[in-house]
């Protein structure tokens, strides 16, 4: 990806590389099985939302709008922020 | 109690006098995501009672209810939560069934106020799907407390239906939503969405080539209550349903005029190739269109202060401060909400949320299950009650009363109804299944067990199952039959499966573990025994199902609920309504029991039986009396653990033979109710499997724990 602004530019990076306790913008979703594509989704996972990560261990758990959802690192890897 | 049916135009009944349930009474249907308070909401509606917990998939099941609404009756009818149209998991697809075949005359949309933004979204979908729709904004309350501000009149205009805001579990907002039904009915006429969401100039041509081709013949009947142009957008996801509806309509004669076959080759085709022009998956691009107009109508509806926006900025004290003198009162409120943040990070802590874990176990279930309730209670009312007054009482009175030795026999014998079936279904499955419920309730009402699933995922992954399972594994301590319907909201075959196998072999349900911990409670050493043995073949199966079962690894997605309060009200009710409900399954089963070992010693078979599963009773290290425990425990485990418990009290047995009895016993099959109901969830072949493996596998593990005890000249 291209970023114009060398100084502002945001890198794009799975949830699993994410520190806890920062903010980032859901990039994009990126997984094979539309199962678990179409769950994400529905479940208001979605490009363009503002995703905050509490923490990783024992498993992940993070805020998008209003809800808190838990994941494994297998989800967490599909899910990728720009921060 | 019977309302008499007043329909003022005499529509839904067709003029007869009497409605009955589920037939011709207009129709209600509650929809929305889980968690929302759909059940609740329908319990608010309909004066009777279904689960309410505080968790994704307490209802798996189509409850249906009777309300009267103004001068009507309706039938109102609670779904299991859908995230979507597009179904994923199997509970989802139980609504999305319901929704294709079932034509209400209001449907109402459920979500949660604090999520509007996520939710609204299958709002539109069904507005799409051009259905009679009411939005129902619940839990009103949690939004406020956050601060969130939403202009219902607003959102009804750019919405186009009525939208109502209510908090459910407090009867409120319910009075405006039932004014709301009445006067939309009566309107009669379904409103038709405003605005229609435009999915690009690439894929609409073939949304609507799609939905022209399912037009129907003028005179044909149209079988579902759904908009074609959402039946459309379906099948270009290739959701299974929509295309099980169009097989339906290939076989429905006169649906289309004549080349109906050309019909259906065509809408493949145009399946086929509408997925290769999008690069992304048609679902992705469709959620993202709709999603967009979502934002837009939440920008001019709904406010949502900053703090709550953005917890991560709680580092920075500054913007904090700020923002909670923004607001009066806010501050408690805010402290409110710290508290629970401060406890739900105990809870799920790597470290931490283990001894929370344990605490929670030692004093809900070890101390008030175990001890108190299977203890105490159950001691009082079994030896002082039922055998010191009631049972001595009824026997002799039935006795001087009816002559006859084998009908005495039947009533009040050895193994009569009277004796064996009521006494121990009151005096001791009553009080333990009730205990625990209550425990188990409050649990539940708080939202722990989808943070316990967070905690324990990478453990049960091991196992073959995600952090998911972990609400049918809890509840299974209750019921394993009410657990094994709950599978359903496990998402993969293979995860459902291993779940339905451990919660058969390893999860002993709340009867059985009382009277269990109360009879091995006096000997710390035997319980930590059959403790550990149950564990490792919780374990053990588990781990080797995983191996052996083919199919993709499960993957754990979960949405956490707030902690919230629990409501001793719903407690109390909820509690009430399981024990009934296990009372009524437990009671005819136990008589059952009774009648048939009567029947059994009149004819010999009884004794016959006794001799046959004395064999494996004797290889276990048991005495051959012992071989009727696991007689009764054929019918239910927890009638054998009564047995045990009666065998125990009669010091019948060596310390050692009763850990042995206790780990065999809990590994057997729950009860036949269990047993129907994996026949339903898994299919008779697989039921059949697996009761084939569990019962010379609990007799197995008894014999090899009872040689490796020997062999130590362990005594306990």
């Amino acid at each position: 990806m291209v970023t114009k602004n060398s100084h502002l530019s945001l890198k794009t990076i799975t949830l699993c590389a994410m520190e806890p306790r920062k903010t980032g913008k859901i990039d994009h979703l990126e997984t094979k099985n539309p199962g678990i594509l179409q769950k994400l989704m529905a479940m208001g996972i979605l490009p363009g939302m503002p995703i905050t990560l509490l923490r990783k261990s024992p498993s992940y758990l993070f805020e998008v709008d209003q809800t808190r959802y838990a994941v494994d690192r297998e989800i967490a890897n599909h899910i990728y922020v720009s921060c | 109690m019977k309302l008499p049916v007043t329909c003022p135009e005499k529509e839904c009944c067709c003029g007869k006098t009497r409605c009955t349930l589920g037939k011709g009474l207009p129709k209600i249907i509650l929809i929305g995501n889980p968690n929302v308070g759909k059940s609740s909401l329908f319990n608010a509606l309909s004066g009777s009672y279904t689960l309410v917990s505080n968790y994704p998939g307490t209802s798996v099941e189509i409850t249906h209810g009777k309300s009267r609404i103004g001068e009507r009756e309706y039938e109102i009818i609670d779904t299991p939560g859908m995230y979507s149209l597009l179904p994923v998991s199997e509970e989802e697809r139980v609504s999305q069934l319901l929704l294709f075949e079932e034509k209400a005359s209001v449907y109402l949309h459920v979500v949660d106020a604090r999520n509007l933004r996520r939710m609204l979204s299958f709002t539109l979908q069904l507005l799409e799907a051009e259905l009679p729709l009411i939005l129902v904004l619940n839990m009103m309350d949690e939004a406020e407390e956050r601060g969130i501000e939403i202009n219902i009149p607003e959102l009804s205009h750019y919405l186009g239906i009525p939208v109502v805001g209510t908090v459910s579990s407090e009867g409120k907002g319910i009075e405006e939503l039932k004014t709301a039904i009445s006067e939309f009915t009566l309107e009669n006429n379904a409103q038709k969405f405003r605005q229609k969401i435009d999915y690009g100039s690439e894929i609409e041509p073939y949304i609507e080539a799609v939905e022209g081709l399912l037009d129907p013949s003028e005179e044909a009947e149209i079988p579902t209550g759904i908009s074609r142009r959402a039946i459309s957008l379906l099948m270009l996801q290739e959701d299974r349903t929509a295309f099980e509806y169009l097989h339906r309509v290939e076989k429905t004669p006169g649906y289309w005029d004549e080349n109906h076959e050309k019909n259906s080759e065509e809408i493949r085709k145009l399946v086929k190739a509408a997925s290769k022009i999008s690069e992304v998956h048609l679902s992705y691009l469709f959620t993202l269109k709709r999603q967009k107009h979502v934002n837009g109508i939440v920008e001019q509806v709904m406010e949502i202060p900053e703090r709550s926006k953005n917890k991560s900025s709680g580092k920075n004290g500054k913007i904090r401060a700020e923002d909670d003198t923004g607001k009066k009162g806010s501050k408690t409120q805010n402290s409110n909400l710290d508290f629970s943040e401060k406890i739900d990070s105990i809870l799920i802590h790597p470290v931490l949320g283990i001894p929370a874990l344990f605490l929670i176990l030692y004093f809900g279930l070890y101390l008030f299950v175990g001890v108190f309730a299977a203890g105490t209670v159950v001691d009082y009312l079994e030896n002082t009650i039922f055998g010191g007054y009631i049972n001595p009482f009824v026997t002799a009175k039935f006795m001087s009363l009816v002559p006859y030795p084998a009908l005495q026999d039947l009533f009040v014998g050895e193994y009569g109804i009277f004796t064996q079936a009521v006494t121990y279904a009151i005096a001791l499955i009553l009080p333990i299944v009730g205990a625990f419920f209550l425990v188990f309730s409050i649990i539940e009402d708080t939202g722990y067990l989808p943070r316990l699933g967070l905690l324990l995922d990478s453990v049960f992954k091991k196992i073959g199952l995600s952090g998911r399972a972990v609400i049918p594994m809890v509840l299974g301590f209750g019921c394993s039959t009410m657990a094994t319907m709950v599978t359903r909201t496990l998402e993969t075959k293979r995860e459902r499966l291993i779940a339905n196998i451990l919660l058969a072999l390893a999860i002993p349900c709340s009867a059985q573990l009382g009277i269990i911990l109360s009879i091995l409670s006096g000997n710390p050493e035997s319980l930590l025994i059959w403790f550990i043995v149950i564990l490792l073949e919780f374990v053990l199966i588990g781990f080797l199902a995983s191996r052996v079962l083919p199919g993709e690894a499960p993957t754990f997605i979960l949405e956490m609920p707030p902690l919230r309060k629990p409501k001793i009200s719903n407690i109390l009710v909820k509690t009430y309504s399981r024990m009934h409900w296990y009372f009524l399954e437990v009671l005819p089963l136990f008589v059952l029991a009774s009648v048939l070992i009567w029947i059994g010693k009149l004819t010999g078979l009884f004794a016959l039986a006794l001799k046959i599963i004395e064999y494996p009773t004797v290889w276990i290290g048991l005495p051959p009396d012992a071989a009727d425990v696991f007689l009764f425990g054929f019918f239910r485990r927890d009638f054998g653990a009564a047995g045990l418990y009666g065998m125990h009290d009669s010091g019948l047995l060596t310390g050692v033979q009763l850990v042995v009895a206790a780990i065999t016993l809990t590994l057997f099959m729950p009860c036949i109710a269990q047993f129907m109901m994996t026949i339903k969830e898994r299919g008779f072949k697989t039921a059949l499997a697996i009761s084939g493996f569990i019962f010379p596998f609990a007799f197995f593990t008894g014999f090899i724990v009872n040689t490796i005890l020997k062999a130590l000249g362990v005594s306990l």
